[in-house]
């Protein structure tokens, strides 16, 4: 489906809320849909920024864009269950875009290439907060809250901050080092941590508040591994939870647990048990799992890896009784199961085969079937569910007792890292209130939309391999612990991030928004005052669309900017329009229909509630009658008032998605004393119309590039096309009037790919001069 | 400027309006789009009520096709005094839109340039004898090389006509000279009220033109004919040559006897230029030609000769959807003739009307049109 316009100040992302000299009302507007995969992400990291910034190379800007709702990039870069990808539209086409490595590439990249450490953040706040547990969800929080200003203090159990991060997942596939620079990271910003403090006793609770700290965040996790219940548990020696295990090798140096063992469960834990019991030198590992592969928790890439490593999985097979002899397992009965009907969860349910059972020899069982929370303090009001989890809100995480939350694995039962990463941000949002005296109401809309609605056209995109994750071979990572993915190289994350089709509104890089913030008073591009193009929030659709534009007063939080707000949906030119229907036939939001006019004749029509601004219309009408709601004479006639003499005047209309992701300052290299670049943008490069470029010519352009994004990428299916056939036509009238077609210039260019735009529009600028300039 | 304004009422005849409504009744304009009314925007223009007129999109509706001037028993030139209008209006003011983003007017605009070093004869090949600096005999090709060249998805060719005029010409054993630095001849930009870039079109055409020592100049385009006729006198340019349309050539070289043709094979029927119709009062010329040597083949269309419908865009403006009325009401008129072939003596009527049939689709009923000069070109045995 076409998308809303690049580039453009996408003011409304945000809530807020705009006035208008003059007016009374004000006009409150709330965030736009995000794209799928940023709807996707359960911590409403905005995904597509961050890979649109990594497509032009700005792995710093990225990194920032994640930071904003992820405090962990370096570890969700490697441990992420991605959700994001799982969304992702290129999964129609062929692979998704490697979102995860893409993340873990910003952090890399940081981490070689050390700027400063971030400044300390000042507490503005009295109020103390106490967040208990240091793992994924309760860093969240604290880190949430101390940007905030609030004083946080983080107490864990553990002799190191981490969590079930440092806990449960071992060093192979998240290095110390990487979760250590994360935890400094947010150390420097302010948050305290206190390890080895184990909060227990029956008036725990009470004490914290005695204390001074005003609100609780109960972050504790899920530590304690849950029992088979089979046969035989607890009569050998030999039996040990994954997370106890898990837990020794990483913080203790280990020895195998067994020779032959035997791991039950199919998720991550299990998965991890197994790989990290082939590494401490087991000689055989099976994973034991009730359902087929399908079904299977874990990351599809860790039972590939731990396939290729050598651990047997069992697909279809249930634990029945641990036997043993001398007090000392030596082995596991299990039965073969076949699936039946679906259960609760949507999974078939795994049903026995009678007389099935068989016999698997191991001196060392894993069970890592779940996990709860080991709670080792008085819960006063806080109540606990019948499976042994702490009962919160789902949305605004409260307990029971007012001023203390929960949330993450201790809330959920064993989830995933991104998850417990909502939940931070969820609870920091709910002290937050608690303690200003807002209602707690959830006070972030509810990020994730039942599924994604943005659809793209995906007929046309061709397919380009993911890029694959380089690692460590097989026969090198027994005996250690040494990470096994390498991480992409530059190169590669460039062109893997290239990958993305950029499903919504705008390429969202917000590199608007920071040259905004240096000029407030007025949108500046291209050292010339532009005007600012947004999207209209619905209740002020019609106000904006009856005037050409009108200005207000945009706040945002403390942000207050003058704007000028211009329509961008496009006017039928009731005059020009032939009721071919094409328009209709094209238009995804249904925005267009024919009406009759007068006879049997039929004319377009636009319904402003329902157009999203797109301008596929625009390039689709073969005559010209879809007019851009900013595009006119006067409009041209005010772009194309700044030739210069004496130098090379280099006009350049291009398709917005070309210079989207672009910063001004890069076309300062082409901009110089001989070159007076022009750059015009329009909605889509099929709207370059020949008429365009023969008036700058008249207005007297040197010479006039032309681009529009290529066939592959076009937002608009026809936009490429339309650009190329005018191209041809407009070559051959300057033939005939005397002019050198070599003035005017063509190029596609992939969507959003800066460097070759930039590129293509010095060689332009070069060979003009070549020509003599004029 | 309302002192002008008044002026051009005074003159174009208008305080004399008896507003008897004859104007509207017979205005194509009018007939398919019902806010559009010749004799209400007349009031205004007595009454003074110029910002009202300059306000009104109508302005820009009047295909200047003189179908009213015709009509009128007070003889009020409603064309003259609209162009007058035009002229006058201010930048700020709403202009008529012109179609395909203005490409059109602009390059007329851009060939007002003095030394401009046009390609525009590369059309000519081998088979074509003619001249480039003096001759007796000038053909006037106007803006054909353009069209073609921009009008790449119309099935049709505006030089055919040009080539078949030179291809007529050199049977005659006449060497006509062309121009190779030939401009537009103004007249869009004159009825679109842009008389300062018109004039220079006139003069480079004129100086240009005075040099080939001519005598007659020739034109496959009604609209260029009626430039140098009508307009380029009216403004005072001295028009010193016997000025011909192809069509009224031919007609003399049929009845000297010069020429002899063939009978047009099958039916046939002509569509009348405004601008050589009723701009120039001819009529019979084309008719002569098509039906010399046994007219049975030519037959009328229910509107023809002076009370002709247009078709329907002139100078390029507000091709809309009264435009694409007015066309399909002429395409019908033709169709029921039975004809298979319309005649066309202007290459504005050939596109405007083979665009509206070519976008109607392959169902309905179609005609051939062709430029009534390779129409003849066949005829010669």
């Amino acid at each position: 489906m076409p998308e809303p316009t690049p580039h453009t100040f996408d003011i409304f992302r945000e809530e807020g809320q705009l006035s208008f000299p003059g007016k009374k009302e004000e006009y409150r507007f709330g965030p736009v849909e995000p794209s799928p995969c940023t709807n996707a992400c359960p911590a409403g990291v905005n995904v597509k920024a961050y890979v649109s910034l990594m497509a032009a190379g700005k792995f710093g800007a990225a990194l920032d864009v994640i930071r904003e709702r992820n405090p962990l990039p370096g570890i969700c870069g490697r441990v992420c269950t991605h959700p994001c990808e799982a969304a992702c539209n290129r999964n129609v086409v062929d692979q998704p875009v490697a979102v995860r490595w893409l993340k873990r590439f910003a952090a890399d990249y940081e981490l070689a290439h050390p700027g400063e450490p971030p400044a300390k953040i000042e507490t503005t706040r009295q109020e103390k907060v106490a967040v208990i547990g240091a793992g994924p969800s309760g860093l969240t929080a604290a880190n949430d809250l101390v940007r905030r200003g609030f004083d946080v203090t983080v107490f864990e159990a553990l002799p190191e901050a981490g969590g079930m991060l440092i806990a449960g997942i071992p060093a192979y596939r998240l290095p110390r080092k990487i979760l250590s620079a994360e935890i400094d990271y947010l150390t420097n910003l302010g948050i305290k941590i206190e390890t080895g403090t184990k909060i227990e006793g029956e008036k725990a609770i009470d004490e914290l508040f005695k204390q001074g700290f005003e609100a609780i965040y109960l972050a504790i996790g899920a530590h304690k591994g849950k029992k088979l219940n089979i046969k035989g548990e607890g009569r050998y020696r030999g039996i040990l939870d994954a997370v106890a295990f898990l837990n020794q090798v990483n913080f203790s140096a280990s020895e195998k647990p067994g020779d032959k063992v035997i791991v039950i469960g199919g998720g991550n834990s299990a998965v991890d048990s197994a790989r990290t019991a082939l590494r401490l030198g087991s000689s055989e590992v099976h994973i034991v799992y009730r359902r087929t592969r399908q079904e299977m928790p874990a990351d599809e890439e860790e039972i590939d890896e731990a396939e290729k490593e050598g651990v047997k999985i069992h697909y279809l097979a249930a634990p029945v009784e641990i036997v043993g002899k001398k007090g000392r397992v030596t082995g596991m009965t299990c039965q073969k199961m076949e699936l039946g009907e679906p259960d609760e969860s949507g999974r078939r349910r795994p049903v026995p085969i009678p007389d099935s059972e068989y016999l698997v020899e191991a001196d060392c069982i894993i069970p890592a079937i779940s996990q709860e929370p080991e709670i080792e303090f008085g819960l006063s009001d806080v109540k606990l569910s019948r499976w042994n989890t702490l009962v919160a809100d789902e949305d605004t995480m409260a307990t029971d007792r007012p001023g203390v939350f929960a949330g993450g694995d201790a809330v959920t039962g064993p989830s995933t890292v991104i998850d417990a990463i909502a939940h931070g941000h969820r609870a920091a949002d709910s002290i937050l209130h608690y303690l200003t005296g807002q209602p707690l109401e959830n006070p972030v809309p509810p990020q994730m939309l039942p599924e994604a609605e943005i659809k793209i056209d995906l007929d046309q995109r061709s397919q380009i391999a993911r890029a694959g994750m380089p690692a460590m071979e097989v026969q090198q990572r027994l005996g250690n612990f040494d990470e096994v993915e390498f991480g992409f190289d530059e190169a590669t994350a460039i062109a893997e991030a290239q990958r993305c089709l950029r499903c919504g509104p705008c390429a969202e890089c917000e590199e608007c928004v920071s040259l905004c913030d240096k000029q407030p008073a007025m949108l500046t591009v291209d050292g010339h005052t532009g005007e600012y193009l947004c999207r209209v929030p619905d209740n002020l659709r019609s106000l904006v669309n009856s005037e050409s534009s009108l200005t207000a007063n945009l706040k945002i939080g403390k942000k207050k900017i003058d704007v000028i707000l211009q329509s961008l949906q496009p006017r039928v030119a009731a005059n020009i329009c032939r009721g071919c229907g094409e328009c209709v036939s094209v238009c995804d939001y249904g925005a267009l229909e024919l009406i009759a006019s007068s006879g049997d004749l039929q004319i377009s029509q636009l319904d402003p509630e329902k157009c999203r601004a797109c301008g596929i219309c625009v390039s689709a009408c073969p005559n010209g009658a879809m007019l851009p709601g900013f595009i006119d004479d006067a409009w041209l006639n005010s772009k194309l008032d700044r030739m210069a003499t004496g130098a090379t005047n280099l006009v350049v209309f291009s398709c917005r998605w070309n210079g989207s992701s672009l910063h001004s300052d890069e076309l300062a290299q082409i901009r110089t004393d001989k070159v007076n670049l022009n750059l015009i943008q329009t909605i889509c490069g099929g709207r370059i119309e020949p008429g365009f470029v023969l008036k700058a010519l008249a207005a007297g352009a040197s010479g006039v590039l032309l681009t529009a994004c290529d066939d592959e990428s076009c937002h608009y299916g026809v936009g490429a096309r339309r650009v190329r056939e005018s191209f041809d036509e407009i070559r051959s009238l300057v033939h005939i009037l005397g002019t050198d077609p070599q003035r005017i210039g063509f190029a596609a260019i992939p969507d959003g790919d800066s460097v070759k735009f930039i590129q293509t529009i010095a060689d332009f600028a070069q060979s003009l001069n070549n020509n003599g300039g004029k | 400027m309302h002192e002008e304004l008044y002026a051009a009422v005074q003159q174009t005849n208008a305080l004399a309006c008896l507003e008897c409504g004859k104007c509207t009744s017979v205005c194509p304009v009018s007939r398919f789009s019902q806010e559009y009314s010749p004799r209400l925007m007349l009031n205004q223009a007595v009454k003074q009520d110029f910002d009202t007129l300059f306000a009104d999109y109508d302005l820009w509706s009047c295909l200047t096709c003189q179908r009213c001037d015709q009509v009128c028993p007070s003889a009020i030139s409603y064309i003259e005094l609209t162009q007058t209008l035009r002229n006058n209006t201010d930048s700020s003011r709403f202009k008529g839109q012109c179609s395909h983003s203005g490409v059109l007017e602009t390059l007329q605009k851009m060939m007002t340039t003095r030394d401009l070093r046009q390609n525009r004869l590369d059309w000519v090949g081998n088979e074509l004898d003619i001249s480039t600096d003096t001759g007796e005999i000038l053909y006037f090709v106007g803006c054909a090389p353009y069209f073609d060249s921009f009008f790449t998805n119309l099935e049709l060719s505006t030089l055919d006509a040009a080539i078949s005029s030179i291809k007529i010409l050199n049977h005659l054993g006449i060497k006509p000279v062309l121009l190779p630095q030939e401009r537009c001849c103004g007249h869009d930009l004159y009825w679109n009220g842009d008389m300062d870039n018109f004039k220079m079109l006139a003069e480079h055409n004129l100086e240009m033109i005075a040099k080939t020592g001519c005598k007659t100049i020739l034109f496959s385009c009604a609209e260029c004919q009626s430039a140098f006729q009508n307009l380029y006198v009216e403004n005072g340019f001295k028009v010193p040559w016997k000025l011909q349309h192809l069509s009224q050539f031919l007609a003399e070289q049929v009845e000297s006897g010069k020429l002899e043709l063939a009978p047009v094979a099958k039916p046939v029927t002509f569509q009348d230029p405004c601008r050589l119709g009723r701009h120039l009062s001819e009529y019979d010329a084309p008719r002569q030609v098509l039906k010399s040597n046994g007219g049975d083949n030519l037959v009328e269309m229910k509107q023809h000769g002076k009370g002709a419908l247009c078709c329907g865009v002139s100078a390029w403006m507000n091709c809309d959807g009264t435009t694409r009325k007015i066309q399909n009401e002429r395409l019908d008129q033709a169709y029921a003739t039975g004809a298979e072939t319309m005649a066309v003596a202007c290459p504005k009527c050939h596109i405007h009307l083979q665009c509206t049939q070519q976008h109607a689709g392959d169902d309905g009923p179609k005609i051939e049109i062709r430029d009534i000069a390779t129409i003849t070109l066949e005829r010669i045995g």
